[in-house]
């Protein structure tokens, strides 16, 4: 397996190579005595691609390393195993190796990923989570970034009620990328797995995060684009999955929003628009667990004077003077009624003075 | 013809200290010496004192003079020891009869030709006069009212040596400066001009200004460039409670160190609003030099301080407001001595959320979390935490800004104000707080003690929005001055609701 290890991290040999000289050879062991001649006949090799694999052997750290990826729990798996994700072997460019660290997603389960910005509104943060939370409920799994914004709030989501939910990195698997999102990077672990093609080790370049974007569109059945600008990664990751023949389906937002107008393209151009998450399960073919509907009794609960207040909340954030001015309220009787709501988390002050509601 | 002194007084930050100008003359070489721990201003004064004789036409012989001024263990600075000197001399040599002096205190500046040029800190001089016991002051002409705010003093002005002398003689006795007559009129002040009711819109921040100046609670503006933050807190200071005359006096004797005090209006009647450049330094916050004069926060004493750009002030800077906050004075410590000067503001800061303004308004906000991070970094948790109360300033809509009916002026809201400080005053008169936000921990649990649904929701809202120890004592604080300005003897759930809801921001759930 150290031998596997060895040919699969060596970073300058493109994947397509790799998979064609381990189909020759059939094994790590046999790639790391190759000899000199052998490696001369191969034709698709360039002269460069040679001094790689003969430099790479005199790689003194190798043992030291591979044991070290092993105490951390990260597991490799190659092209050709069975365990390798069936759903990611379709794709054409499938990565020669991935590498785990918690579980791998569950084949015969339906998997969503949730995508979008990073720079998100409270909306948008809001319905990712939504959508996490009621997807991860009715056994969907979610695949994302782990990035902040969308991809994290869904995540978080998903974990929320208890789901499996996998990140796919642009980095190594033993870095967590990005670095304040360490909580969700270990509560994953618990509940689903990291996942990336990059070896352990490997810092988040830029270059890796567009090619990780395959993988989150291939280990899904349908992907949701929460928030996006026009020209936006999580288009990107749209385009790939439309290729790989997944189902696109993008989240609505005020059409004066420059963060919802990637989503308002995608949409005109045929996406699926996200009107609940109980609809997306339907069309998902998923048995509909009956959806949270405790805020509706505490909301009958509310007085009608609280009740004013939260309809003038909304997931976008409003400053308590407009809530003073639409209301008519004073603003001390403003500042107690959104005092209550929040201690019954019914809304949330996102910074001073803007409170957005909770569903 | 030998010996003789004349009473003075030196000011050591507030602190005056009295000092005996002694002067002999004696046969001897014609010199003149000066003794007595004298900075070199004071040492200055042989020259001025010697000319200005020469030239008021009295006679100043030429024998051996010394000079003392004693305590020698007290530093004497500045040059308001000319016009004692030049009378101790005159006294000495005959020219002015023996006794004219007696319980009498001169501070005066002289020129060279003989005019006596007025001098700072001339209040603090005459108030401590007067609690030691003497009669009469001698003062500049135009320090004489400044020194006629305090009675049961006589104030005798005079415009030069010659004058005085004159008046000492008895040939032309000069009035006494009557205290009424700069009592009377009441100049209007420039800020009289400004109002509440200029602002449009922006409800919520009235009333939280309402509410840190009902209760004395420092005040935490945030909000987007251009809000209108400092408009709000320069119109602070009109609906706080018009000082009383000691208050009055009290503000004065500060200003009148600095030399500060208008010649006509000398007593200051308004409340001191400072507004600090974010450029300040340690010393001009607090005060500072050899031997300190007062800084920002002791102008401020009875008032406003206000600072604008919060992040932009240096960290250290900041830091040395914390004492201040807590106690209400700063003192400050040399080698030869501490000084203690008044501090009691009211802390009106404000803030921009992020370094671009429009958090969270993402669509316009173009800052990274780490960045917004970042900024608010620069101000430190336990100064945060010793503002009271915080609200945001948003941008105003043009519907509020056309909306014709004018808003509630500064008169309305100041009358509610001086009725809650009024139920404050009552309450702690036996005690030497007088607003709530001097409470102590042990009379918080004293006087705002929560009924049960109070204490349900305290419960509730520590676990559901992370408050800390120190986050709970002062919304107590705040939900106090509520319910003193809804003149509720108890404070209710609805009065913490609200009081919770101004609570300081807490970095750590910041830009999340």
């Amino acid at each position: 397996m150290i031998y596997e290890y060895w040919f699969a991290g060596l970073k300058p040999l493109s994947d397509e190579k790799k998979k064609r000289l381990r189909g020759i050879f059939g094994s790590g062991r046999e790639l790391f005595y190759l000899k000199e001649k052998e490696l001369s006949a191969l034709s698709f090799l360039t002269e460069k691609d040679r001094e790689v694999l003969k430099k790479a052997k005199k790689d003194t750290e190798l043992s030291e390393n591979y044991e070290e990826i092993q105490k951390k729990g990260i597991r490799l798996l190659l092209c050709h195993n069975n365990s390798y994700p069936e759903s990611l072997k379709k794709i054409k460019d499938h990565p020669y190796a991935l590498y785990v660290k918690g579980k791998l997603p569950d084949g015969k389960r339906k998997a969503a990923a949730i995508v979008g910005a990073r720079r998100c509104t409270p909306y948008g943060e809001e319905m990712a989570r939504i959508y996490g939370y009621e997807l991860a409920r009715a056994g969907v799994e979610i695949i994302s970034g782990m990035a902040k914004g969308i991809d994290g709030a869904g995540q978080r989501g998903a974990l929320e009620a208890g789901g499996s939910t996998f990140a796919v990195l642009g980095c190594g698997v033993d870095i967590c990328y990005p670095r304040d999102h360490i909580g969700l990077y270990m509560d994953i672990q618990q509940n689903g797995g990291i996942l990336s093609e990059q070896c352990p080790g490997e810092p988040p370049l830029p270059c890796y995060f567009p090619q990780r974007n395959r993988i989150i569109s291939a280990l899904s059945d349908v992907i949701l684009v929460m928030e996006a600008r026009e020209k936006s990664g999580s288009l990107i990751t749209a385009d790939l999955g439309l290729e790989q023949g997944k189902d696109i389906y993008a989240l609505p937002g005020p059409a004066s929003s420059v963060l919802s107008a990637g989503c308002h393209r995608l949409i005109s151009q045929g996406a699926g628009i996200l009107l609940s998450p109980g609809e997306l399960l339907n069309e998902l073919n998923v048995r509909i667990v009956k959806l949270r509907e405790n805020n509706n009794k505490e909301k009958k609960e509310l007085e009608t004077i609280e009740n004013m207040v939260y309809s003038c909340l909304d997931l976008f954030p409003r400053s308590v003077d407009g809530i003073v001015s639409d209301t008519g309220l004073p603003p001390g009787k403003v500042l107690e009624i959104l005092t209550t709501l929040e201690i019954k988390g019914m809304a949330k002050e996102l910074s001073k003075g803007y409170y957005i509601k909770i569903m | 013809m030998a010996f003789s002194y004349v009473s003075s007084a030196a000011l050591l930050g507030l602190h005056v200290e009295l000092v005996r100008v002694e002067a002999d003359v004696s046969n001897g070489l014609p010199m003149f010496h000066m003794v007595g721990y004298l900075s070199s201003e004071v040492k200055e004064a042989s020259e001025r004192v010697r000319t200005a004789i020469h030239n008021s036409e009295l006679s100043f012989p030429p024998k051996k003079t010394v000079i003392n001024l004693s305590p020698a263990t007290v530093k004497k600075k500045g040059p308001s020891f000319d016009l004692p000197i030049a009378l101790s001399v005159l006294l000495s040599v005959g020219v002015i009869p023996p006794d004219c002096l007696r319980k009498t205190l001169v501070i005066g500046e002289l020129s060279l030709d003989g005019r006596v040029r007025k001098v700072k800190g001339v209040l603090p001089v005459v108030l401590e006069a007067k609690k030691a016991g003497f009669c009469t002051c001698i003062l500049p002409e135009e320090n004489a009212a400044e020194g006629a705010l305090v009675e049961d003093i006589q104030i005798i002005g005079t415009e030069s040596l010659k004058e005085i002398c004159l008046h000492l003689k008895g040939k032309q006795v000069i009035d006494a400066c009557s205290h009424e007559r700069k009592a009377g009129q009441r100049k209007p002040d420039g800020n009289s001009l400004a109002d509440f009711s200029d602002i449009k819109g922006q409800e919520t921040v009235k009333r939280a200004a309402e509410v840190a100046v009902a209760g004395g609670h420092n005040l935490l503006l945030m909000g987007p460039p251009g809000s209108g933050k400092s408009m709000i807190a320069g119109r602070i200071p009109t609906i706080l409670p018009s000082p009383t005359r000691e208050e009055c006096i009290e503000i004065t004797k500060i200003y009148s160190v600095l030399g500060m005090v208008d010649e006509e209006q000398p007593l200051i009647r308004t409340r001191p609003f400072r507004n600090v450049h974010h450029a300040a330094t340690k010393a001009a916050l607090i005060g500072g030099g050899a031997v300190p004069s007062p800084g920002e926060i002791s102008l401020a004493h009875g008032g406003v301080l206000f600072l604008d750009e919060l992040a932009e002030f240096q960290k250290p800077v900041l830091e040395v407001l914390r004492q201040p906050l807590e106690e209400h004075k700063i003192r400050i410590s040399r080698s030869h001595g501490s000084y203690v000067f008044p501090a009691d503001f009211i802390l009106v800061a404000a803030l921009n959320p992020c370094p671009c303004g429009n958090y969270p308004n993402m669509e316009k906000c173009t800052c990274s979390e780490s960045q917004i991070r970042h900024y608010l970094g620069r101000i430190s948790q336990p100064f945060l935490d010793r503002m009271d109360i915080c609200v945001e300033v948003p941008g105003v809509r043009y519907e509020e800004l056309s909306r014709k009916e004018a808003p509630e002026g500064s008169e309305d809201i100041r009358r509610r104000v001086c009725r809650a400080r009024e139920i404050q005053r009552h309450r702690y008169q036996e005690m030497d707080i007088s607003v709530n936000a001097m409470l102590g921990m042990k009379k918080i649990e004293k006087y705002c003690r929560l009924d049960q649904e109070g204490e349900v929701l305290m419960k509730r809202a520590f676990a559901a929005l992370g408050l800390t120890a120190r986050t709970y004592h002062k919304i107590l604080k705040v939900a106090r001055t509520i319910a003193d300005l809804d003149e509720s003897e108890r404070v209710l759930p609805c009065h913490l609701g609200e009081a919770v809801g101004y609570r300081t921001i807490d970095k750590k759930y910041w830009g999340r």
